[in-house]
């Protein structure tokens, strides 16, 4: 009995000597690349791949003792027919693989996106390193400039534009898209992928990155942009707006009450009435809290109080309209209204409305409810300045 | 040449066979077995020539010839070995009632003063004594401390207890120390040690066997346990192991250990020691049987169980909630120093995806400086630790002290400077380091088993290490120590003894002993509901 | 006589069972193929499907108390024919083995270190199976629990984990499956997780107290079975309708989990529970057939064999499929004709051909 435990040892033993080191792969060897950039190329069958990888020697230093000059990342860009092939070429510059694991943000240029992204995203989702939850952006301009464009605050761009896109909940004026919910809006047979726009911003000698709006794909191309009204109208039918500033008319249209967004919930149910009519029921639950006002009138009484709900509540049906408006005009249903009906009439859906659904789309009707509160008026009563306005 | 070469190899084992023949011989002439299997002697001379004959004329030897009783007609001779006994004992409670007390008996009533029992009934003013009649005895004696009287005429000899033991006194135990609870601990002296343990449980039910064990050392063993508690299966067998060693000399209870092993081969101690008296005493209520050996204060118990090493005898000593952290605290300690480096080279050489970005880079850039790939780096650090542990105990304190300054701070603090470790490494070993402390009684295998698992994540990353866990796993659990399964009560499950395992339950929860050292004994061992309560108002 | 001595009780059986059936998680994506998101219909149904043949085969083990299926096929059938039979059963588990240890292969081949060979993994993990087996039934009977809930603290914290980004709408539409892709989504569950379980019949021998085991058994099924349900939900509900384009649903959706940044990269979790689950039931099935090879050759042993036959199943999961593609197709297609008989059919007529011939009644007498 014990011989076998000793053969068991021994061979092993002799297994793990046998293959020696597998696949490890030193720390120092590593280019951790924590950004791509997608640009399209001169050649119009090829495309230019920028990746940030950090420079890990300066990171930390640059502020201090480092050479000034040195970033703490580098951008190593370089042409292929495909991503991988890409990827691959960049090793001539790297002289090691790319690690890609840590690759935070995918950001395709305007005219790659335009062109089509099926075949510049498969290698993302298929790549066992990549991360589901890396963001995808589409850049305005060059893909490449946005990753270049040095933050004040953050050492790396790639990483500032995580953060940007992380925190978009302070104004719902963008969405963060994942790959997992780019890919899972492509295949849907309804659902219009969005990614959030980047752009470079001259600010004097500095250039910054900014993100707002969305961009709107149909199947794989981009075909449209929502601003940021647009993107929260859309924001507020799928239940992700976290927080952000509505800005409201008095009811004396003498200013402004602006309210932050505390909570907000909202909830679609479809229906298909008896003569086919498709009614989109949007029931929104939204509670604010007043942060700032224009006028001089005292706004905290309660009669006045139900004036600016139904304000606030017209503000947000507008913005939901016109997210509907714009994306009605190239048919491309950014909501997932085909998906919900799917869900709910999969009979119907299947025998009637699966084949147009783009017309179909466009012929939607609402019922929009907003169930707007106001829950507090912050620190003041009163406004400064109520005496004046006697 | 070849002429050459033979002449060397005869000359060789000629040489050899010639050395067998001496060592041989010389064995032979220590301990002449002719004269020790002969019985005492009637004629005084020739005794007193066969034992410094057998002892080999030891400058120890004191052999104090005298005369005694009514005219001094009688001739005795006291022999002890002067560095073993006590001589003012001698002088008062052997020599003088002889020599002077003797000489006031009356001349008929010193007639059988060759009956050698008569003289330690009537004369000798000492407790312990008794009576030979074989040479080999007298010597056994002789060499345990016993001053043998022996009579011109007599074919008995009397072996008194003379016996001065060096000794340290009952002090606190280094390796045990706690901050509340008894202080004493057990010495190097058996006596005392059962002494101690006799003073916990005072109870008739508490059987002391002694043996003796070892061809020349003849040291003494005690088997403790308590009759009513403990498993006779359990006894036997120990009884069996104990008796089945043959060995030359027992110098400290680790011989002992190693031979009674379930599992010679296997890194895990089967059998748990301790010198304190009042965890012995605990292991005792249990129904465990301790092991004593004269000679260290460190006694054995068994069996032993796995979740042993995490509890500590103060645990029971103070409230339950920090007990129960500081076990929690210690098995994540354990597992952090065995596993340590290992997740460290598999995380930073195999799986640097799991790491979290900003983690990451702040690693690698710890590494970037570093020369030496990851497992030569994790391998180095651990073995100018272990080196540094060891320099450190075995010298003074004093000097201990500096050692360890020189070792972590300097040269700590030198290697990252210069570009050798990276700091991150340091972290991880010094961490693993101090968490092998935290753990004493499996200091051996966790250093084996971090070796072990270094070497695997080294070769094969996250899946090297996994495999080893579960080879690691499957051995915990097909050991067993005494019959007991050395991972229960986790493997095989026992619900109602976990509550002294992963926590320290409040004592009076605890009212069973442990079922898995059980045969048909009562396993209450406390009334149930003790529970302190305020006494109920009676209406 | 039995080649194994070691006994082991009813409690030890049932999370024996759990873990066992725990142990094929991530073969639910084979099903997903054809149920999508209602995969976890199918896996209900395939509890209900697998409930009465695996009594079959409890019952069967019951009738001969202290045998295992070797034993019971030589009483039943006579020398010869019993012998074809449970070479019958020797086949399956010698390719049941391979392919589970192919699972370890794949599964750190594709998702954990991809460019380390693939024999390594098979040789390694092959020889850790032998090592438990080494040490016998008991050994591997008494860390089931610890394997079981290691299992599901770790699938219940995933759970709680992703909670947040579940969309229990992903389930609908319900019935939106073909009836056949139904079914032969059901098939595949009931013959991977649940009827596997047919080496418990050379493990029911070595029970203290049999005629207890049904109960046990069927409750092991159930709460393996739940944590099936559990990771069918879990994937549909966090996937969407992504689900069906990944290799490894159970991979991708915990890979979802970032909270705070800092709890992200979770999927390592499911690496571990995977390899300690396909351990256990790799050891179970390497078990099972060193025994039976052991019963059927007359040793009084398994020792000596069991390092020979380790070798020749690493040979063959090496062999036995090209890339994991082939893997799935040839269990979700081929699997019917070489398992199914055996899996649903040949345990329930042993059982009746017992009964008919009224066969373990001297046996008993003799153990009585």
């Amino acid at each position: 009995m014990k011989n076998t435990a000793v053969k068991i040892a021994t061979i092993l033993l002799m297994i793990t000597l046998l293959f020696g080191c597998l696949d490890g792969r030193e720390l120092s060897e590593l280019e951790i690349v924590i950004g791509i950039g997608i640009d399209s190329a001169d050649d119009p069958d090829s495309i230019k791949l920028t990746a940030q990888v950090v420079n890990v020697s300066q990171l930390g230093l640059s502020g201090s003792g480092g050479d000034p000059d040195s970033k703490p990342y580098w951008n190593a860009a370089t042409t292929g027919t495909t991503i991988f092939e890409a990827i691959r070429q960049i090793t001539h510059k790297t002289g090691n693989r790319l690690f890609v694991p840590h690759c935070e943000v995918v950001i395709y240029s305007k005219d790659v996106a335009k062109q089509g992204l099926y075949k510049h995203l498969d290698f993302f989702l298929r790549a066992i390193e990549m991360r589901l939850t890396s963001f995808i952006l589409i850049a305005e301009g060059k893909a490449g400039e946005v990753l270049d464009a040095k933050p004040q605050t953050e050492e790396l761009p790639a990483v500032n534009i995580y953060n940007l896109v992380k925190s978009y909940g302070f104004t719902s004026h963008l969405y963060d898209v994942t790959l997992k919910e780019f890919s899972s809006r492509l295949i849907s047979e309804a659902t219009a992928p969005v990614a959030p726009l980047i752009k470079v911003v001259q600010e004097g000698e500095n250039k910054d990155v900014q993100v707002m709006g969305l961009a709107v794909f149909k199947e794989d191309k981009m075909i449209d942009e929502l601003n940021m009204d647009e993107t929260r109208g859309l924001l507020w039918v799928i239940n992700e707006v976290k927080s952000g500033v509505l800005i409201v008319p008095t009811p004396e249209e003498s200013g402004v009450a602006v309210f932050e967004i505390e909570t907000a919930k909202g909830k679609v149910k479809p229906e298909i009435t008896d003569d086919g009519k498709i009614i989109m029921h949007i029931d929104i639950k939204l509670q604010a809290n007043l942060s700032e006002q224009t006028t001089a009138e005292k706004l905290a009484r309660p009669e006045i109080f139900e004036k600016l709900q139904d304000n606030m509540s017209e503000v947000v049906v507008q913005e939901i309209m016109s997210a509907y408006e714009k994306s009605s005009k190239t048919g491309s249903d950014i909501f997932g209204f085909g998906d919900m009906i799917h869900k709910k009439y999969n009979k119907k859906w299947h025998e009637q409305l699966e084949e147009d659904w783009e017309e179909i789309y466009k012929t939607i009707e609402f019922d929009i409810k907003v169930d707007s509160k106001i829950t507090k008026t912050n620190l003041l009563k009163n406004p400064v300045t109520q005496k004046l306005g006697g | 040449m070849f002429g050459y070469l033979t002449r060397k190899i005869n000359y060789y084992f000629l040489k050899a066979a010639n050395d067998k023949a001496n060592f041989r011989t010389n064995t032979g002439s220590a301990t002449p077995v002719s004269i020790i299997a002969e019985p005492i002697d009637k004629d005084l001379s020739k005794n007193i020539e066969n034992v410094k004959n057998v002892m080999s004329n030891s400058c120890d030897l004191a052999v104090h010839e005298f005369c005694f009783g009514y005219n001094r007609k009688h001739t005795g001779a006291l022999i002890y070995i002067s560095s073993l006994t006590d001589r003012g004992e001698i002088h008062k409670h052997v020599l003088n009632p002889l020599m002077y007390d003797s000489l006031m008996l009356k001349n008929n009533e010193t007639e059988n003063m060759f009956d050698i029992e008569d003289i330690g009934r009537s004369l000798l003013s000492i407790t312990e004594y008794s009576v030979i009649i074989q040479l080999k005895e007298l010597i056994e004696k002789l060499l345990s401390g016993s001053s043998i009287l022996l009579v011109h005429g007599s074919t008995k000899a009397l072996a008194i207890n003379t016996i001065k033991v060096e000794t340290r006194g009952v002090q606190e135990p280094d390796t045990e120390s706690v901050v509340r609870g008894p202080r004493e601990g057990f010495n190097e002296n058996i006596k005392t040690n059962i002494s101690l343990i006799r003073r916990k449980l005072k109870d008739p039910a508490l059987c002391i066997e002694e043996m003796t064990i070892g061809e020349l050392s003849n040291t003494k063993v005690a088997i403790v346990y308590l009759k009513t508690l403990a498993n006779p299966k359990i006894v036997d067998e120990v009884r069996k192991r104990l008796s089945r060693i043959k060995i030359d000399a027992i110098l400290e209870s680790g011989y002992i250990e190693e031979f009674i092993e379930d599992a010679p081969y296997s890194i895990f101690s089967t059998v748990s020691n301790s010198e304190k008296p009042d965890k012995v005493a605990s292991k005792l209520l249990e129904g465990r049987v301790a092991i004593l050996v004269d000679g260290t204060p460190f006694v054995l118990m068994v069996p032993m169980i796995f979740a042993e090493s995490f509890q500590s005898s103060e645990d029971y000593y103070s409230r339950p909630f920090l007990s129960s952290i500081l076990r929690i605290l210690r098995i994540i300690a354990f597992f952090l120093s065995i596993l340590g480096p290992a997740l460290y080279v598999a995380l930073t050489v195999f799986h640097q995806e799991l790491i979290p970005t900003q983690l990451l880079i702040s690693v690698a850039a710890g590494h970037e400086k570093v020369p030496f790939p990851a497992i030569l780096e994790a391998l180095l650090m651990l073995i100018v630790f272990d080196i540094l542990r060891e320099a450190g105990v075995r010298l003074p304190s004093a000097i201990g002290q500096t050692i360890s300054i020189v070792g972590a701070l300097v040269l700590g603090q030198a290697a990252v400077e210069a570009g050798l470790i990276s700091p991150i490494m340091v972290i991880v070993v010094a961490t693993t380091a101090i968490s092998s402390f935290a753990v004493t009684p499996q200091t051996d295998s966790s250093t084996v088993l971090r070796y072990f698992y270094l070497f695997l994540a080294g070769i094969a990353g996250g899946f090297g290490v996994m495999m080893g866990m579960l080879i690691t796993l499957m051995h915990l659990a097909s050991l067993r120590s005494f019959g007991v399964p050395y991972l229960w009560p986790v493997a095989p499950l026992n619900f109602s003894a976990l509550k002294d395992v992963f926590i320290r339950a409040p004592i009076w929860k605890m009212d069973k002993r442990p079922s898995a050292l059980k045969w048909d004994v009562d396993l209450q061992r406390q009334s149930r509901n003790l529970r302190p309560s305020p006494e109920k108002q009676e209406q | 006589m039995n080649v194994e001595r070691g006994k082991i009780n009813v409690t030890q059986l049932f999370f024996c069972v759990t873990g066992f059936v725990e142990g094929s998680v991530l073969l639910v994506n084979f099903a997903v193929d054809m149920t999508k998101s209602q995969t976890w219909m199918a896996v209900l149904a395939s509890i209900a499907v697998a409930i009465p043949v695996i009594y079959s085969y409890v019952a069967l083990a019951t009738r001969f108390p202290g045998l295992n299926v070797i034993q019971i096929n030589d009483i039943v059938y006579g020398p010869i024919l019993g012998k074809l039979i449970s070479l019958y059963y020797i086949f399956f588990f010698a390719l049941t083995f391979s392919f589970n240890n192919r699972d370890i292969g794949e599964l750190y081949k594709i998702f954990i270190m991809p460019d380390a060979p693939m024999i390594f993994f098979l040789a390694a993990f092959a020889v850790t199976c032998a090592y438990a087996v080494h040490k016998g039934l008991e050994p591997l009977a008494r860390v089931s629990h610890i394997i079981v809930a290691i299992s599901f603290t770790v699938m219940l914290l995933i759970f709680l984990l992703l909670i947040d980004i579940m969309d229990f709408s992903n389930f609908l539409p319900l019935f939106d499956v073909p009836l056949i892709s139904f079914i032969h989504s059901v098939h595949v569950i009931t013959a991977i997780p649940f009827c596997e379980s047919i080496a418990f019949l050379m493990i029911f021998g070595s029970l203290d107290k049999t005629e207890k085991a049904a109960k046990y058994v069927i409750w092991g099924l159930i709460s393996g079975g739940f944590i099936l349900l559990n990771v069918a939900v879990r994937n549909t509900a966090v996937l969407g309708n992504t689900v069906t384009i990944w290799t490894s649903t159970s991979f991708e959706s915990t890979r979802l989990i970032d909270i705070g940044t800092v709890l992200t990269r979770m999927d390592l979790w499911i690496g571990v529970i995977q390899t300690i689950l396909i351990f256990f039931k790799a050891s179970l099935l390497l078990y099972a057939l060193a025994t039976s090879v052991a019963q059927i050759l007359g040793l009084k042993s398994y020792l000596p064999i069991l390092l020979p036959l380790t070798a020749i199943e690493v040979i063959l999961s090496a062999t036995v499929y090209q890339s994991p593609v082939d893997h799935a197709m040839t269990t979700q297609n081929a699997g019917i004709f070489y398992s199914t008989p055996l899996l649903y059919f040949t345990p329930a007529i042993t059982l009746l051909i017992a009964v008919i011939r009224k066969l373990p009644k001297s046996k008993r007498r003799k153990r009585s």
